[in-house]
Order: C-alpha cells, then structure tokens, then sequence
C-alpha cells in the first residue's frame, strides 16, 4: 500500500509540478498577472487534473495494459482529456451559469495545458492505484496552485518595482521563478 | 431529422476515418519496433547482469536470477526498483548466499544530471561489492556507504532500494 | 516570399523567445545539449509531418471537430517517434522520459496547426514548419549549452569536447529547475535590450 500523504507532500511541495517538473509553465506565465485569475485558473486545473487522473488511471489499467496495448497511451489520454473538458465545459455552462463565468475562460486553455497530460502519464510511469493516482492528481492541482498563487502575487507587486526596461515583463517573471523555484527546492531535503 | 442525422455523420465520420488510421498506422509502427524495443530491454539486463558476477551464466526464476560458474551455484542476482528524486531506479544486484553483495548495476534511473546522475558511476557503485546488507545504508544513517555530495537523496533512495529487495530476496532463497 | 515562411519561425516569430509557446521542454530538457538535440528532432518530425498531413486533409477536416482531429493526428506521430526512439536511441529515450509523449500537449505544433496548416497551402505549411522546429532547435540547444557550459565547467557536445575543463567548482544550480529560469530570463532580456536599442535609434 503506498503512503498516500507522501504522494501528497511528494506533489504539492518537494516535486511541485511547476517549479520542479517543468509542467504547465505556459498558463504559469500567461496567467499569473492578477491573483483572482490565478485562483480561478488554480481551481480549474484542481478540478480536472483530479478527474482526469481517475479516469485514465481505469481505461490505462483495464484496457490497455491487459491487451498490450500500452504504445496506444499518449493518443488515448490526450482523446480522453480533450472529450472530458469539453464535456465539463458544455455541462457547466448548461447548469452553472456563475460557476462558467467564472472558470469557462480558462476551461478551453486546460486541454493543451501539459500538466494535465503530464500527471495522468506520470501515474502510469509511476504505476500508482487509482486511490494514489486521484491523490496525486489532486495534490498536484493544489502545487500547481500554489506556485501560480505564489507567482502572481509576486507580479503585482512588480508592477510598482522599477524594473530595468529590458527586464519588464517576462524576464523578470522568469528571474523571480528561478527565486521561486529555489526555495521550492528546500522542500527536497525532507525526509519522508 | 434526416437533415440533422446527415449533417451530425457528416462531422463524425471524418474524426472516425482519422481515428481508424491513426490505430492501423500505429499498430504497423508497433509491429515494426515491438522486437527491437524487447531486445533493447533484455539487452540491457544481460548487460548489468553480465558486470554483477563476470563470467557467470544465469538461470531466471520467479522473480531473480541464479548466477552459476561451471555448474555451481555462486550467487543471485534481482532487479530492484524504487523512487529516486527524479523518477524510478532501476538496479540490478548481485548478492552471494551468505548475504553480501556481490556488485551494483543501474539499469535505469532519471535523476537530476550532474549530481543524482553520478549515482550510476562505478566510483559510487563499487562501494557495494562486498558489503553486508545490513550495512547498506547512508554513513549519516549509520551504514558504510558514502554519499554522493549533493545528491544524498538519489543516494539514500539506492541504498534503500538495494537492501529492501536483497532481504526480501534473501529470505526467499533461504 | 516563399524563403519567409521558412526564415520568419528561426528569427522574427522565435517560438520559445517572442512567442513563448512551447517552455515546458525547453526548460526540462535543456539540462544537456544532446538531449536538447534529441528533442529537437523529435519535435521536427512531429512539427513537419503534422502540419503537411493536416494541410493536405484541410478541406476535408469538418471546422466543428478540426481539435480532435489536429490531436489525434498529432498523438499518432508522436507515438510513432516514441516508438522508433525506444527501438533505436533507447538511452536518449530514457532521458527524454515522459517530455517525449509530452510534445502531444506542446503548443507549438497544434499552434502552428491551427493558425497556419489548416489555412495555407502544403509546400507553405512545409517551410512553416521546418523554420519553426529551426527556430525551437536554435533555442532549446542553446539553452542547453548555456546549462551545461556553466554546471560542468567545460563545452562539450556527445562526448567530444570543444573546450576542457576551465573551472573546478562549475555552478550545479544550472542544471536544476533554478538555472532553467534564470537562463531563459537572462537570454530574453537580451534580446529585448537589442530591440529597445534598435528602436531608440
């Protein structure tokens, strides 16, 4: 049985999916400018990555492991998690016409973010159950969050730093991830 | 309806049409690669298995090998595998019967490069030959193997793998 | 100008520094420059083959359900390439890891898909992506050898070296996600200091 509060700790903090794996850094940047559309961003990426990790973890495990079919992954995840979002999305806007306002926008940016894709393959690499692989999922919306959060608080206060004008904007984003990303990486010393 | 019926397959056949290709189109690739790709993996295996014990042949059991000179039995040899800082390593290692290991080969591992990388170098590896499996540990956790500077969790992440499996595998032969 | 198609995606449309779109590899797999070489070809193979299919199919594509099929198209020969590089490159494989199936999510290729392959011609879409998959090789493999330059403390490309061993304590932070951002900071800050430069004159 895995520890699952290790896969917990392990997603949010010590192999954060942003600052570590490398995973979901186009919306990190394009949407870290203002903290409520961080949250917003954070709370869609929460809630697919936790379904779409249990949806594939049963198709990976019942259907294509037991016919050898292993090599069809990459095209079946990515069919599975582009469908489901559009489906969410459809659905939402139908029944939850608030909730739509708020997430909608960033619903559509979800199906190239690789961080989706990224942790539904990482469950398969890792060979985690559906319980460990929901876990996961789920911890690693809640680092992406965290580092997003993180991120964009950071920015606005750049916005009244004097920043040198070959800095603005981007690379200075990019100096304050490296900041980030390094204190991230003392989180790599626990032991667990 | 008929109007409707008509315009929905017309979006769909074409997304199935581009479906059913691409399976047939990946299923030939597969079938073109599956072979390679398997004698690349065992390739793999007989090499490290080939640097635990020199010389010796190999007889596959459940879930280890019996490593054999001229007809006598000299060792085991057992993948073990576990959580690394990067990813999974993938070890293989050789034990005698009396609880020492005989050598440790990685065959695989996705650690950080320049520092958990260097776990896989012989500098580091050759610390185990000829330990006792309860010594595999850290110096800092009370072993008699030394870290790599800078990367003490790829290091702590192999010893523990290789001592968890060797006992595991040496009460199964026992 | 046929040659713009194949220059603009090297230089002026840069798809890492101007239009930002394909960082998570860049960052994750510029620790070393053969495996940023590595996922350059890849990515080529990948780039090309997609959008020369895709703008050959367009006109039989239905608009409605254009995604899925850039997907599916898109996942196939990926999968094909991951296929042939385990066969074939089985150590690159290993350290491309799962950033090899992740070229799927890279947003280059269903980018250039969208705004380019499902609208211009087949030799056109060709240049767009040779010039583009350029420009991502140009950049990612520079990122690499910045990286590796600084964290081993010597130039070398495979295992020829250009220049041996010019420091004994090189920075190991450039190899970790930290030296990543920094890089790519410090590059694009360059090259926007070149424009600011350019523009004031």
């Amino acid at each position: 049985m895995e520890n699952l509060l290790v896969i917990a700790v392990g997603a949010i903090f010590v192999n954060n999916i942003v600052l570590s794996r490398f995973l979901g850094l186009c919306p990190f940047f394009g949407v870290s400018k203002k903290t409520s559309s961080a949250l917003g961003m954070g709370s869609a990426v929460i809630f697919v990555m936790t379904c779409a990790s249990a949806i594939t973890w049963p198709i990976y495990t019942y259907l294509l492991l037991p016919f050898n079919l292993e090599f069809m992954r990459t095209v079946t995840f990515i069919v599975v998690i582009a469908t489901f979002v559009q489906l969410i999305e459809m659905v939402i806007r139908k029944y939850k016409p608030g909730l739509y306002k708020a997430l909608g926008i960033y619903l559509p940016l979800i199906t190239t973010n690789c961080a989706i894709m990224g942790v539904a393959l990482l469950n398969a690499e890792e060979g985690y159950s559906l319980i460990g692989s929901v876990v996961n999922g789920f911890s690693a919306g809640i680092g992406f969050t965290l580092a997003l959060l993180l991120m964009s608080g950071i920015r606005e206060r750049l916005e009244f730093a004097d920043v040198p004008k070959s800095f603005q904007d981007l690379p200075i984003a990019f100096v304050s991830a490296a900041l980030l990303a390094l204190a991230f990486m003392a989180f790599s010393g626990m032991r667990l | 309806m008929r109007e409707e019926v008509k315009r929905i397959l017309g979006i769909a056949i074409p997304l199935i049409i581009i479906c059913i290709i691409s399976g047939a189109a990946l299923t030939a690739t597969y079938g073109l690669t599956e072979e390679r790709i398997e004698a690349v993996e065992q390739q793999k295996i007989n090499e490290s298995l080939s640097t635990i014990f020199l010389g010796a042949s190999f007889t596959e059991m459940d879930d280890y090998y019996i490593a054999t000179v001229s007809g006598e039995e000299i060792g085991y040899a057992f993948i073990a595998e576990g959580t690394g800082y990067g990813g999974t390593i993938r070890t293989m290692v050789g034990m005698y019967p009396n609880g020492t290991i005989s050598g440790v080969s990685i065959i695989s591992q996705s650690e950080t490069p320049g520092l958990g990388t260097r776990i896989a170098e012989p500098d580091f590896t050759n610390q185990f030959s000829g330990k006792r499996i309860e010594g595999v540990r850290l110096r800092r956790d009370g072993g008699v193997i030394d870290a790599i500077t800078g990367a003490t969790i790829s290091s702590r992440a192999i010893t523990d793998i290789v001592r968890e499996r060797a006992e595991v595998v040496m009460n199964e032969t026992r | 100008m046929k040659l713009d198609e194949l220059t603009k995606g090297v230089f002026k449309q840069n798809p890492i520094f101007y239009l930002v779109l394909g960082l998570c590899p860049t960052l994750a797999v510029s620790t070393r420059v053969d495996n940023a070489l590595g996922m350059s070809l890849g990515v080529f193979f990948v780039l090309v083959c997609s959008n020369v299919i895709i703008s050959l199919f367009k006109h039989r594509i239905p608009p409605q359900v254009r995604i899925p099929c850039f997907i599916v198209i898109i996942a196939s020969f990926v999968t094909i390439v991951d296929l042939f590089m385990h066969g074939y490159a089985p150590e690159l494989h290993e350290r491309l890891g799962i950033y090899l199936p992740l070229i799927v999510v890279n947003c280059i290729i269903l980018g250039r898909a969208e705004a380019f392959a499902s609208k211009k011609s087949v030799f056109d879409s060709f240049l767009d992506a040779v010039g583009m998959s350029i420009g991502f090789m140009l950049a990612i493999v520079g990122i690499a050898l910045c990286r590796e330059t600084l964290s081993s403390g010597k130039i070398a490309i495979f295992d020829y070296t250009i220049v041996p061993t010019f420091t004994q304590s090189p920075s190991v932070m450039m190899t970790l996600p930290p030296g990543a951002f920094l890089t790519i900071a410090v590059i694009m800050a360059m090259i926007k200091y070149k424009a600011i430069r350019k523009e004031g004159r």
